[in-house]
């Protein structure tokens, strides 16, 4: 038995602490938690792209996110380039103001991909 | 003899009647024959023509003597004969066969003389044979009975080397080689086996033969209609004089006779008991041999045969005595064994693994234990292949119903014995085997299996109180360990760590604690109680509640802890714990400490050396004969003051004197001075004990007020980021920093690190990175440098991204690049 607190980094297979999935009407929604950095980007991004590979529409919703680098938003850039070659609808819902949304601001993410509320990102994107 | 033939005497007697020479010449004893040098005969006596059938005058003047011979005689008249009769002028008995008118050969003895004419020349020569038909009769009986005389002496010296050899031989195995030698040696036998009976199972089995090609050694019930059989039933030797013979008794035998040309066979019961009567004797295997050709056996040697029975009978006998000893031997120290090697291992799976490993090979070829404790039954099995799994679920769950082993019997499709394992009168599964094939003895086999099942089930139960007790206390300390701690503070920060030794030990009695005592004043503890498992356990939950009770009452740590002395004598488990205690006046970073034969805390000031508080010492709580006054010691500590209290498993080892530890300990401390708390007690943790420790390690590490100025260094591990990010987070909440600002500052000095990792230290995983921040009243500066290698204008997309989010976070940002890389950064605060 081994107890940290605060502690060292979580080992890779504990992914459900930054991303957990579930569906939001008829669409996949993925929830993103933490501090999305450089050392978990990665990881988190392979799992996701594995889970939504046959969803229809996709909500990732970015509301608890306390960090956000550029490798989160390579990731983010990634996911929602690919979705829309696939003719996917999809929405990034992130709070009016907080980490996440100044790290996408900063980098002029797409605007029309953000909404900052789950319910008009699911409307918008008829689900 | 002389040229005249007459005898050599110096006066002739005279005889009482005349004797006329003719009559002499014709009918003497002897046969004379007179031939030219030549050979050709020119005068033969009646004697001869008598013995040999010849008329004289098929002889005179038409044969040689020399014609006469057989051709074997002929060579030799040539080569012997002619040779020295005509050096010596005479030979003497010199033995031929002269073949007779009728094809007959008469031996004979041939004396000659050769008369030379004066000149020298040869004239004649007179041969006087002897008929030597009964001599030669009498040379041939000689010859036999020194042949079997021979023959006599080899197989009694052949037989008593066999006794000899049955006499060392003290397994049945042995006993069955040297017999089953035996027929080859003394007889001349072609081949031979041996079978021995087996009373627990009611059958005959082969065991050796020196021909395995030949016969059926299929193991056969001891009715069976076979030779072998049926001899050891009556007990008496058998033998099988042709194929004839067997088709009439044992036609089991025909088969193989004729295919291996044997015409004898001899079955001999291998028997013990009284020689004198019948009724005692008991037969314990058959020898049977056999001969290709006819071969009768005298009565002498069939006395011998039977010797040899019982003999080897005798020797199976005592082997199997022998046997039995040395397998009872066997099994009580297996069982010994066991019962140690499971007293080896504490845990549940362990044992039961253990009990499986000590079955297979050794006495089955395949086991399988099930236990039928907790939510999923534990299964472990070993060896193969694996039995009918429908008959085994059958088989096992009457054993579990019943409690009853089943063992498995002749003919048994299963061919698996399976016990239950009880303790308590409770069944706690089973046992499944099959036992090895060599496993004989069933009586005594059982009995073994049935011990072998206590002793595995007791010790397995034993296993399942410790695993319940074990849960227990860990949960207790679980519970204890991870409570709340206070934090949010930004006076100060706790980290702890805590890991159980390796080796599955029970768990031990360290511990730690921090509380606030009030709003200002702020308690830290880490403790060690004596002993292991639950009553540690909760001895420590004890301890720790009574800390906490007496911090609110009690006025600095030398009274607490004579408030533990007094709690001791009632609480008698927690005698001789150690304790740290250390208070802490958050206002104005005064504190107060006290150790009761614990370890001393080690404190790291932002400058300098690592420093052993060695103040406020005495004996552990409760000790009758150590130092009880109890002292403490106050000290004021600069705000980034780092205090470390720890227990003994982080620097004692049994290979190093306790000095050492003390002293990598310092250093390692030393080392990490500026890297992030968070994770900083693992880390120590990791380089002094590894993972491979041997007892419990307990730490607390607490920061002290707000650094002006943050300084850390860490690893070019991405990992190392987000801990890098909490002290900074931390740090910049303490100083008051707007959390637009705090989250730009974030940013940046992350992606300032992320370069250095990506690109200084792409090829360097050893590479060090240091970040330093400093706040003022305006703004915030972050310098982030590494000394990794610089390679040009930035081509990755990904990190040209990093970059303008460091531009676009910051209001100024410098890149320095004469030594590595140094990014210095500035971002104003916010003006409310």
């Amino acid at each position: 038995m081994e107890f940290t607190r605060g502690g060292r980094p979580v080992p890779m297979g504990r992914l459900d602490r930054w991303v957990t999935f579930s569906t939001f009407g008829d669409a996949e929604l993925v929830s993103l938690t933490g501090e999305i950095d450089l050392a978990n980007a990665p990881e988190i991004g392979k799992a996701i792209v594995e889970r939504i590979e046959t969803a229809g529409k996709v909500l990732i919703d970015l509301t608890t996110v306390s960090f956000l680098d550029s490798a989160g938003v390579r990731l983010l850039d990634a996911l929602v380039g690919d979705l829309d070659d696939h003719g996917k609808p999809t929405r990034l819902v992130v709070g009016k103001t907080g980490a996440a949304r100044m790290t996408l601001q900063l980098c002029a993410f797409r605007e029309d991909v953000l909404a900052t509320d789950l319910d008009r990102a699911a409307a918008e994107i008829g689900s | 003899m002389s040229d005249s033939g007459g005898p050599d005497v110096t006066q002739d007697l005279r005889p009482p009647w005349d004797e006329d020479p003719d009559d002499l010449y014709e009918h003497a004893p002897c046969g004379y024959l007179t031939t030219l040098p030549d050979g050709t005969i020119v005068r033969v006596n009646q004697t001869f023509l008598s013995w040999t059938g010849y008329t004289r005058g098929e002889l005179v003047g038409h044969r040689r003597f020399r014609d006469l011979l057989t051709s074997g005689g002929q060579i030799y008249h040539e080569t012997h004969y002619a040779p020295l009769l005509s050096m010596q002028d005479e030979v003497h008995e010199l033995a031929f066969d002269v073949v007779c008118s009728d094809g007959r050969h008469l031996p004979t003895l041939v004396n000659s003389v050769l008369s030379r004419a004066a000149t020298g020349q040869p004239r004649a020569v007179r041969t006087t044979v002897f008929n030597a038909t009964d001599r030669r009769q009498y040379e041939k009986e000689l010859l036999l009975a020194r042949q079997i005389a021979e023959a006599s002496e080899r197989r009694v010296r052949v037989l008593q080397q066999i006794v000899a050899d049955l006499a060392a031989a003290p397994t049945e195995a042995e006993v069955a080689e040297a017999v089953v030698r035996a027929p080859e040696s003394a007889f001349g036998a072609a081949s031979s086996s041996i079978y021995l009976v087996d009373d627990e199972r009611d059958v005959i089995y082969a065991v050796a033969s020196t021909d395995p090609t030949t016969g059926n050694w299929d193991d056969m019930p001891r009715s069976s209609d076979r030779a072998v059989a049926r001899v050891a039933d009556r007990g008496d030797l058998h033998v099988v004089n042709s194929v004839t013979d067997a088709r009439e008794h044992f036609p089991d035998l025909v088969d193989s006779m004729r295919r291996s040309g044997r015409t004898t066979v001899v079955l001999l019961p291998l028997t013990t008991g009284p020689t004198d009567e019948q009724a005692g004797i008991q037969t314990l295997g058959v020898l049977a041999f056999s001969f290709k050709g006819d071969r009768p056996l005298t009565d002498g040697e069939l006395r011998v045969v039977r010797l040899l029975g019982q003999q080897a009978g005798q020797a199976l006998d005592r082997a199997r005595l022998y046997d039995e000893l040395r397998r009872r031997e066997e099994r009580s120290k297996f069982l010994a064994e066991t019962t140690r090697s499971l007293d080896e291992l504490h845990r549940l799976l362990p044992r039961t693994r253990r009990v499986v490993d000590r079955v297979v090979p050794e006495i089955a070829d395949w086991a399988e234990l099930r236990l039928h404790v907790g939510t999923t039954p534990v299964v472990e099995d070993a060896g193969g292949p694996r039995p009918d799994e429908e008959l085994l679920t059958q088989r096992l769950g009457k054993v579990a119903a019943s409690g009853e082993p089943v063992f498995a019997v002749d003919g048994d499709q299963l061919d698996c014995s399976v016990l239950p394992l009880t303790a308590r009168g409770l069944v706690l599964g089973t046992l499944a085997l099959r036992m090895a094939p060599d496993r004989r003895g069933a009586a005594a086999e059982r009995a073994f299996l049935i011990e072998l099942a206590d002793r595995a089930g007791l010790a397995l139960e034993n296993a399942r109180l410790y695993e319940q007790e074990r849960q227990i206390a860990r949960t207790l300390q679980r519970s204890l360990l991870a409570g709340d701690l206070p934090s949010g503070d930004t006076r100060f920060a706790v980290e702890t760590h805590y890991q159980a030794a390796a080796h599955d030990l029970e768990v031990g009695g360290d511990w730690f604690d921090a509380f606030l005592i009030t709003r200002d004043k702020l308690a830290v503890v880490v403790g060690d109680v004596v002993g292991r498992g639950i009553e540690a356990a909760t001895t420590m939950g004890q301890l720790r509640s009574a800390v906490r009770a007496l911090a609110s009452n009690a006025t600095g740590p030398a009274r607490l802890i004579e408030g533990l002395d007094r709690f001791v004598e009632r609480v008698e488990s927690a005698r001789m714990a150690t304790v740290a205690y250390v208070e802490i006046d958050l206002t104005g970073g005064e504190v107060a400490y006290s150790c009761a034969g614990h370890l001393p805390p080690l404190l790291q000031e932002p400058a300098g050396s690592p420093e052993y508080l060695m103040q406020g010492r005495s004996a552990p709580l409760g000790s009758k004969a150590g130092n009880r006054v109890r002292t403490e010691h106050r000290r004021r500590l600069p705000a980034g003051s780092r205090l470390l209290l720890y227990t003994d498993g982080l620097i004692e080892r049994r290979t190093r004197p306790i000095d050492k530890g003390f002293e990598l300990l310092a250093r390692e401390y030393a080392r990490r001075r500026d890297a992030p708390l968070q994770g900083l007690a693992a880390t120590l943790a990791d380089s002094l004990v590894g993972r491979d420790h041997s007892d419990d390690v307990c730490m607390l590490c607490l920061t002290l007020g707000t650094e002006e100025r943050i300084e850390r260094t860490i690893g070019a591990d991405r990992m190392q980021i987000a801990l890098l990010r909490a002290d900074l987070r931390a740090w910049l909440v303490a100083h008051e920093v707007e959390p637009g600002c705090r989250d730009a500052v974030l940013l940046a000095c992350s992606e300032a690190v992320a370069n250095a990792i990506e690109h200084g230290y792409r090829d360097d995983p050893f590479g060090m990175i240091d970040v330093v921040a400093t706040v003022t009243t305006d703004a915030v500066e972050v310098r982030v440098s590494d000394r990794g290698t610089w390679r040009g204008a930035v081509s990755d997309v990904a990190r040209g991204r990093g970059l303008q989010l460091i531009r676009e976070s910051m209001d100024q940002v410098l890149f320095d690049r004469s030594d590595g890389t140094t990014v210095t950064m500035r971002r104003a605060r916010e003006v409310e």
